[in-house]
């Protein structure tokens, strides 16, 4: 069992879980709970099969090397994607992203299409909830295949490396289901930015190791570098943070300024 | 055409960081297959690092500069 790269998976898995879980939420309460968990559950049945093959293929295949190379691209990708979005939030240049207000906005398009509580088994709803779901769950797929393969070490091995990633994310995806079903309401005290921008470091600091590694770069402290890449971004976020949050009342500013001298300009302009 | 849109959407769907990690990930891949640029070898982690940090740099400046 390798903790920080079930850690990684279950940081990661929970973001998405919650995201489809909001989702699977609305269509149970608006149109019908069988509708909602048949589509979450075929989903789920056909993401097993895409893991089962693609895991499968991937580990019994492609060399270690290219694949942490291949994996650490990808993670920095996906990682510098998670970093901005939660910068951009924290500086307040983009709204927070809010759980209940999906959850109103969802509800509010059902209401619109004139869906209601019935007891059968509804195409939409299971279209709306399945689609939700394997979207989310197919980044967890992702996460866990290409983290878990790629965390492969003397101690463990690639097939060790994924189970620890999915270890993660069901431990995730039970939790967040337990705690739905114990709240019955989004989820909305899951601070999501805070977790996005946790799991973007963690994310672009595994990334930007295993794609050193797989283009030759020689870690000083090997393994334990990853400490200090992590501090290192960290460090390099709330310095962006805080220079965002600068531009932004620059900006205000200016802009208050303007408009304090256009309506003197106005006032000038009417006086005879 | 619609499919390539959703896996770039779905990976990373931001053009400054897609190129940056590519230029990067080649630089560092020149680096590490020419003879002539050996010597480079031994500063490669700290340039993968600071093109990270600079693409993220890139991008966000894109945003800030997009929102006004």
């Amino acid at each position: 069992m390798q903790w920080e790269v079930a850690t990684t998976a279950f940081l990661a898995s929970a973001v998405e879980f919650v995201e489809a879980f909001t989702i699977v939420l609305v269509v149970g309460v608006t149109i019908n709970w069988r509708s909602s968990l048949t589509g979450a559950f075929a989903a789920a049945a056909t993401l097993a099969l895409i893991i089962a093959t693609l895991g499968v293929a991937l580990v019994q295949f492609v060399p270690i090397d290219i694949l942490r190379l291949t994996v650490g691209v990808l993670l920095v990708l996906f990682g510098l994607k998670w970093l901005k979005k939660a910068i951009l939030r924290y500086s307040g240049i983009k709204a927070l992203h809010d759980e209940e207000a999906i959850f109103e906005e969802t509800m509010a398009e059902l209401r619109a299409r004139g869906e209601t509580v019935s007891p059968q088994i509804h195409p939409f709803g299971v279209a709306l909830s399945y689609k939700a779901v394997l979207l989310e769950g197919l980044e967890v797929a992702f996460i866990v295949i290409t983290f878990g393969s790629s965390a492969a070490s003397n101690v463990c091995s690639q097939t060790c490396g994924i189970n620890s990633a999915a270890i993660g994310a069901a431990v995730a995806g039970l939790l967040v289901i337990l705690a739905g079903a114990l709240v019955r309401a989004p989820l909305t005290q899951v601070p999501e930015n805070t977790l996005k921008f946790v799991v973007g470091i963690m994310l672009t600091t595994f990334g930007t190791f295993w794609a050193g590694e797989g283009l030759g770069v020689v870690w000083p402290f090997a393994d334990a570098s990853l400490i200090g890449l992590a501090v290192l971004y960290l460090l390099a976020s709330f310095v962006l943070v805080t220079w965002l949050k600068q531009r932004k009342q620059q900006r205000l500013a200016y802009a208050q300024a303007n408009s304090h001298t256009v309506a003197v300009g106005q006032q000038g302009e009417a006086k005879p | 055409m619609n499919v390539i849109k959703a896996i770039y959407d779905f990976l990373v769907g931001d053009m400054i960081i897609l190129v940056g990690v590519i230029i990067t990930v080649l630089i560092l891949a020149l680096i590490n297959s020419l003879q002539i640029l050996a010597p480079l070898r031994v500063v490669a982690g700290t340039l993968l690092i600071i093109a990270v940090l600079g693409t993220l740099l890139a991008t966000l400046n894109r945003e800030t500069k997009a929102k006004r």
